[in-house]
């Protein structure tokens, strides 16, 4: 099942693209980690890159930075296939946090500047300035093995971000975050997205992603599922609607709706959750409702993120 | 391959030499390697300076005459002696085989050893047999001429007992070479498979690797601890040298330059051609504790050659199983400087070896450049060997 809204791709069309996806397949022996996955980024937004365990998000972001060699498909970054020189202007936080334990994270961060083309004294330079505004101000010389958990993260993110990168690839940034490094990463990601840096991340926690990000990419089995804003999303291919009428507790009016015009999905304390069906007027169920008694509530109601992903995954997030 | 690639490269390696160079295990290790070179070379000097007294057999010949010509050559030689006359030539040469008797002096006729050193090997001369040839034969020409007649000095002839073979002075700096390369390149190549395994078990190899091909990284790392590695071995010889200069060790003495240079060129190559197979060796573990039990095979080689070569520098001549090791591009930078520290190969021998060793480290530094960038990325259990070979994903 694949959803994409109308509203959505309108949306990224009118847009410059930045970063594209394109028939993406990889198999790993018998495992097929990507099977045609394709999807495209727009700049200066936040995009939220969605599925269960397995379904292929750690290959994809590995298959940007040409880390993860691909069967077939192919990584556009501005229209052109991504080249060394394209590379040195993006920033990677893998899903494994991965740096020297036992170097100074000043050294380190200093390091992978340089590896991105800075000179020793600008990587110097930036590295001081995301130390400190990652409150980590002080602790220059420390190795990183001597941080909390949750500093660490904070360093792993500075490694990403050293080299100022256009596109910004985040693997989970959120795990093991207390509710502070939420916050931090969240706007340093949106702060980011204005300046106009494509940022791509994965996660699990679907209230966030619903929060932080415009669009999503949802993928199941190395492909597609569900993509577009996340506004649109929400509304869904099916419109809903939340009804309530008046001495009616459990939605018995509803019963009797024709199945052409709309279907009761849940009852909540008299309030009816119902789809509409296809080509449907939402008119027909309100009489319907006055029919039966005085309306209280009468809504277009949205889907939570997470009610989409399950229904395009068939699995909890 | 262009200058942004060995500008990553550098800095990676530079990374390497500035960790691992100011880390206190480096700095131990210096230390260590350092009092074993000062105690390799001032102690067997110490010995020497106590040594027993020379036990010099005369025979055939007057005996206060020949006595004053011993005493003579020890006091020349700075070598305590004691003659013992002997009643025939053939029970003086029985006391040579057994020991009893360090040198025999024949009247007028030659000086008889064990065993005599390969000439040019022990450096400016000196030692006691053939000072007393050089007297004895002084003293038969100073008699035969007429008073007033120059003398140009004639020697006795020096025989040995059994055939001539390369000063144990020079064996032992073969040793000491041969005990460097081992250190250096095990102690080296351990701590680039253990590196390998640390960046790869967490994963900063996948933050580096979306900038850098692994073959720089490889590389890089490579060069770095290499550079540190031929630092401090540079280091060991300076020692070597100037403390046996100071002590006026024989070891030092015995050290001809081609014995110095060979083992600087096998310590090169050496460390070249296991250095990568120890990358690609420390790349197949997901866990750096796992490191160990794939270091030993790549070690291998050099560990059978290593212990054979004591062997050969103690016995008397190389048996063909060990000159073979010194063909063979994994167990050359072991045996081949012993072979020839020990006389038992020509130099152009050791040159042949050294190309075929520099030949091999191309095949390896690619096959293991191979295997590194296949299996780096890849989490889990223990990569095989066959399976990346067979089929990898090219990183």
């Amino acid at each position: 099942m694949t959803v994409t809204s109308e509203a959505a791709s309108h949306d990224t069309g009118s847009r410059e693209v930045s970063l594209e996806l394109i028939g993406l397949s990889r198999r790993f022996g018998s495992v097929v980690a990507l099977d045609g996955l394709t999807f495209s980024v727009p700049p200066g937004q936040v995009f939220g890159f969605l599925g269960p365990n397995g379904a292929g998000k750690t290959t994809t972001m590995r298959a940007i930075f040409g880390v993860v060699a691909l069967d077939s498909g192919e990584v556009r970054w501005r229209g052109e296939p991504v080249t060394e020189q394209a590379k040195r202007h993006f920033g990677y936080m893998p899903e494994e946090r991965g740096l020297y334990p036992s170097m100074q994270i000043l050294d380190q961060l200093e390091y992978l500047g340089r590896l991105h083309d800075m000179t020793a004294s600008s990587a110097r330079g930036a590295a001081r300035n995301w130390i400190g505004r990652l409150g980590l101000a002080g602790r220059e010389a420390d190795k990183l093995e001597a941080l909390s958990h949750g500093n660490q993260q904070r360093v792993q993110l500075a490694a990403a971000l050293i080299h100022d990168p256009q596109l910004l690839v985040l693997d989970e940034p959120f795990a093991g975050l207390d509710p502070g490094g939420v916050d931090d990463m969240t706007e340093i990601l949106a702060e980011r997205a204005r300046a106009g840096v494509t940022v791509l991340f994965s996660s699990h926690q679907l209230d966030l992603v619903e929060h932080i990000c415009e669009s999503v990419a949802i993928i199941h089995r190395g492909r597609v599922v569900a993509q577009g804003a996340v506004s649109a999303l929400e509304r869904g291919g099916r419109p809903r609607l939340a009804v309530r009428v008046a001495g009616d507790p459990d939605g018995n009016w509803a019963r009797r709706l024709d199945q052409q015009i709309a279907s009761a999905e849940q009852v909540n304390s008299g309030t009816v959750l119902l789809a509409l069906a296809p080509g449907a007027d939402s008119q027909r169920v309100l009489d319907a409702a006055r029919a039966a008694g005085a309306v209280e509530h009468f809504s277009f109601a949205s889907r939570r993120l997470s009610e989409v992903f399950r229904d395009v995954t068939g699995e909890e997030a | 391959m262009n200058s942004r690639w060995l500008r990553l490269t550098a800095i990676v390696a530079e990374r390497e030499i500035r960790q691992r160079g100011r880390s206190r295990a480096f700095a131990v290790s210096t230390i260590v390697l350092l009092l074993i070179v000062a105690a390799g070379v001032v102690i067997p000097a110490i010995l020497a300076h106590h040594a027993k007294p020379q036990r010099v057999g005369i025979v055939a010949g007057p005996v206060p005459a020949m006595t004053e010509i011993v005493q003579e050559a020890g006091r020349l030689t700075g070598t305590g002696v004691t003659v013992v006359p002997q009643p025939s030539l053939a029970a003086a040469e029985a006391a040579l085989r057994t020991g009893q008797l360090d040198v025999v002096l024949v009247n007028d006729t030659e000086v008889v050893v064990k065993q005599v050193s390969i000439p040019g090997s022990t450096g400016s001369g000196g030692t006691l047999p053939s000072a007393i040839a050089d007297v004895a034969g002084l003293t038969k020409l100073v008699g035969q001429l007429p008073p007033g007649a120059a003398a140009s000095g004639v020697s006795l002839p020096v025989r040995g007992l059994t055939p001539p073979s390369a000063s144990l002075s020079r064996r032992l700096t073969g040793l000491f070479t041969v005990v460097l390369v081992f250190v250096l390149i095990t102690v080296y190549g351990s701590q680039i498979a253990m590196g390998v395994g640390e960046e790869k078990s967490n994963r900063i190899v996948e933050v580096i690797l979306a900038s850098v091909r692994p073959i720089q990284l490889l590389v890089g790392k490579v060069t770095g601890i290499g550079t540190l590695a031929l630092a401090q071995a540079a280091l060991m010889v300076a020692a070597f040298l100037g403390l046996g200069a100071a002590v006026g060790s024989s070891v030092v003495h015995g050290a001809a330059p081609g014995i110095v240079i060979t083992g600087a060129v096998f310590l090169v190559l050496g460390y070249a051609f296991y250095c990568t197979a120890f990358a690609a060796a420390g790349s197949l573990v997901s866990r750096q504790s796992d490191v160990g039990t794939v270091v030993l095979p790549v070690q291998s080689p050099l560990i059978v050659a290593y212990a054979l070569s004591y062997t050969v520098i103690y016995a008397n001549g190389a048996n063909v199983f060990y000159k073979v090791l010194g063909f063979l591009p994994p167990t050359a930078p072991v045996a081949m400087p012993v072979l020839y520290a020990a006389g038992d190969v020509p130099a152009w021998q050791a040159a042949v070896s050294a190309v075929l060793v520099a030949l091999g480290t191309v095949w390896m530094a690619r096959t293991a450049a191979t295997i590194y960038g296949r299996s780096i990325l890849r989490t889990g259990s223990r990569v095989r060997l066959r399976q990346v070979l067979a089929r990898g994903e090219a990183a």
